[in-house]
């Protein structure tokens, strides 16, 4: 992985007593979408912190493009573009401004300046509102001018921290495609996210993170693999879910049963031929069943399998 | 770093000259406050205290404050004596409102000076002539504030000499007393200040009252850009922290410096001011904004947010000012006097001040080596405290 654009190599980082990031390593590759996928409160934001340069790790290395990063490194911190969760525009400053004030900081030429803000207008369909204030600008339209400065300087990495977090559906939908053009371009894309059908659309590889470790790790289809060829029974009861679980554990060919929000999740070979069994088991530990649902396990379903609890929680 | 701390400060010049309360206190309402209190305040020109004396006592300090305090005040322009023959002649002149204020010079008096006991000098007052009062009340306590030295002075005298005065030693003493004229014409307004004109005085202290409100402005700008989160995205860019320090200091250094030099020559044009050589007011103004800045700058450093920055600022910009003075001269003396050393606003006046009194621009440079000192003190304990913070 020589070629990576972004190398992390068992990066720890701790606030006081908590040990927010716990060697965590992964790698981007040149033109691959990376996904980080974990709950609030997981340790995304302080990854990505680390990589941007903002934040220095207590230990581990960071390279980006072959150079190490670290706050005072100028020329690593010219190869990220950094989109951060939160609105960082200027309200007071019209679109266009805002893009100028960037495309200076970032050392971009006068003429390359003009023709590259035109072309962020663009990309990010401010053009015609590029000369009014991103106060008057509807959410949307900020999430897009934030990411478009992200874009401004052409970075060899674009890190986009949960882009989407309160934005409307369609919006959502804008910037997902927004970004689907820039991973088709060629860019390499670093994409935090809680959303498993974010992660499932945008990313060619996964990390799925949890209390600052990276718990699994790979393509959809290896991470849907870990779970295993089963099928995914989830059982509505009416009343002691944990005795259900209980019961589906002795049935023959269950892999596991966990409980998800007063749900039965069983990972079982063979749904089609065994659901009548365990149904049955269930029934006779004295618990009423409301509901059956059987489907493929999706990587919510590998989260819970690998962590023991829900990506929500 | 020069080059993105410059990029940085024309974006937040851009910002701030979209922001009308940065155009309100740094240019409007100082100039605006300073007319209105100029029209509606007594100029030095317009008082005139009318007073009642009364000598009961008769003696050689008595005679001290009636035929040298007095008259040296009368001659001033400043007071309008009438010497009456009792105190209840004194009350009725102030019950009929025909004088605002009497001081009474009891029997036993400078006898008691002599003899360094406690004595009484009265003042008495019309409530409704506040300003006369207070200006009647001042003059009474410096004159006593000297009598008290001189007592001293006596007492310190006679025991050296054995217990007793000869006639060589009492006229010594008598005439340190009757000197207070020369303290006392002045006695109610700061010497230096007293150099400034009324409107020239309430000029210069509302420009640099709202100066260090002025400068909050870009001082408080990294804590704004924190607040509204594009400090990270700064972080992020190929520059270092030390560039965005410097770009916010510039700012402010500049806002600072533009608010000071349109409200100086606004209060020349607008309002007849006259705060002396250009010179000395351009080293002055320089001194005040660099003051400002490092002050608040270490008061902005133990601030999380602007809000809280802003809020703790406005209360050492105020407390500053009311103790150096802005809105009403604290005396030469006294502890107002000596808190006013303490104010960046004290220095700032005192330095006009002594520039119209000596009438060359050197008369700024001790307030200026003052302010110098204070900006560079607040503000190296201001920039390791905001280094230690971006670690």
């Amino acid at each position: 992985m020589d070629a990576a654009v972004l190398t992390c190599r068992d990066l720890t980082r701790s606030f006081g007593a908590l040990k927010a990031v716990d060697g965590v390593s992964f790698s981007v590759a040149p033109g691959e979408t990376y996904g980080l996928l974990g709950p609030n409160g997981a340790g995304k934001t302080t990854i990505i912190s680390m990589i941007a340069g903002l934040l220095e790790p207590d230990g581990g290395e960071i390279q980006v493009a072959g150079r190490v990063m670290t706050p005072s490194a100028k020329d690593a911190k010219a190869a990220v573009g950094l989109v951060p969760q939160d609105l960082a525009i200027y309200p007071d400053l019209t679109g266009r401004e805002n893009l100028e004030f960037f495309a200076r900081l970032y050392g971009i030429d006068r003429d390359a300046r003009r023709n590259r803000i035109g072309e962020v207008l663009a990309v990010t369909g401010l053009t015609d509102r590029a000369n009014d204030r991103s106060s008057t600008y509807s959410g949307g339209m900020k999430r897009r001018l934030n990411i478009g400065i992200g874009l401004l300087h052409r970075p060899l990495l674009l890190i986009l921290d949960e882009p989407t977090v309160g934005v409307d559906p369609q919006s959502r939908n804008a910037i997902m495609s927004a970004i689907e053009i820039l991973a088709d371009d060629g860019i390499s894309v670093l994409y935090t996210t809680h959303y498993m059908e974010e992660a499932e659309r945008l990313c060619d590889r996964i990390g799925i993170i949890d209390q600052g470790r990276v718990v699994a790790e790979g393509s959809r289809r290896q991470l849907i693999a870990m779970v295993g060829e089963n099928d995914l029974v989830r059982l509505s009861v009416s009343s002691d879910a944990l005795r259900a679980a209980k019961a589906c554990r002795d049935v023959p060919g269950v892999e596991s049963a966990d409980v998800d929000d007063g749900v039965v999740v069983c990972l079982m070979e063979n749904a089609a031929e065994r659901l009548a069994a365990m149904l049955a088991a269930v029934t006779s530990a004295g618990v009423s069943i409301t509901g059956v649902n059987v489907r493929e396990p999706d990587l919510e379903d590998l989260f819970l399998h690998v962590t023991g609890k829900a990506l929500r929680e | 770093m020069i080059r993105s701390a410059l990029i940085i400060l024309a974006k937040d010049l851009r910002l701030r000259s979209r922001d009308r309360s940065v155009l309100l206190f740094a240019f409007v309402i100082p100039l605006a406050l300073t007319g209105v209190f100029t029209l509606i305040l007594p100029s030095d020109d317009d008082f005139l205290l009318t007073v009642a004396i009364v000598d009961e006592d008769g003696g050689a300090i008595a005679e001290a404050f009636t035929n040298g305090v007095v008259p040296a005040l009368v001659n001033e322009g400043f007071v309008d004596a009438s010497y009456v023959d009792s105190a209840d002649t004194a009350r009725r002149m102030l019950d009929d409102d025909e004088v605002s204020a009497a001081w009474i010079v009891p029997e036993g008096f400078s006898h008691a000076v002599m003899a360094a006991t406690p004595t009484k000098f009265i003042v008495l007052h019309n409530p409704d002539r506040v300003l006369s009062t207070e200006v009647a009340r001042g003059v009474a306590e410096d004159f006593v504030a000297e009598v008290r030295r001189v007592g001293v002075a006596v007492a310190t005298t006679a025991a050296a000499s054995g217990g007793t005065l000869d006639q060589r030693q009492l006229d010594a003493v008598t005439a340190r007393a009757a000197n207070t004229a020369g303290l006392l014409m002045v006695g109610a307004v700061d010497t230096e200040v007293r150099q400034l004109d009324a409107t020239s005085y309430l000029g210069a202290g509302m420009a640099v009252f709202f100066l260090f409100f002025t400068v909050t402005f870009g001082i408080t700008g990294l804590l704004e850009e924190r607040d509204q989160r594009t400090l990270p995205r700064l972080l992020a860019a190929p520059i270092g922290i030390s560039a965005v320090h410097l770009g916010k200091a510039i700012g402010a250094f500049v806002i600072g410096m533009a608010s000071m030099t349109v409200l100086a020559v606004g209060n020349r044009v607008l309002l007849g001011v006259d705060w002396g050589p250009p010179l000395g007011v351009a080293v002055l103004i320089t001194a005040g904004v660099l003051c400002a800045l490092g002050v608040m700058a270490l008061v902005g450093s133990y601030a999380k947010t602007a809000e809280q920055a802003n809020n703790l600022q406005s209360i050492v910009a105020l407390v500053f000012g009311l103790s150096g003075g802005v809105f009403f001269p604290v005396g030469a003396t006294g502890w107002m006097a000596s808190l006013s050393l303490f104010s960046p606003h004290g220095w700032f006046l005192r330095g006009l001040g002594d520039q119209v009194g000596s009438g060359s621009w050197t008369g700024v440079l001790p307030a200026t080596g003052a302010l110098l000192a204070g900006a560079l003190v607040a503000g190296l304990l201001g920039a390791l405290r905001l280094r230690k913070a971006a670690a």
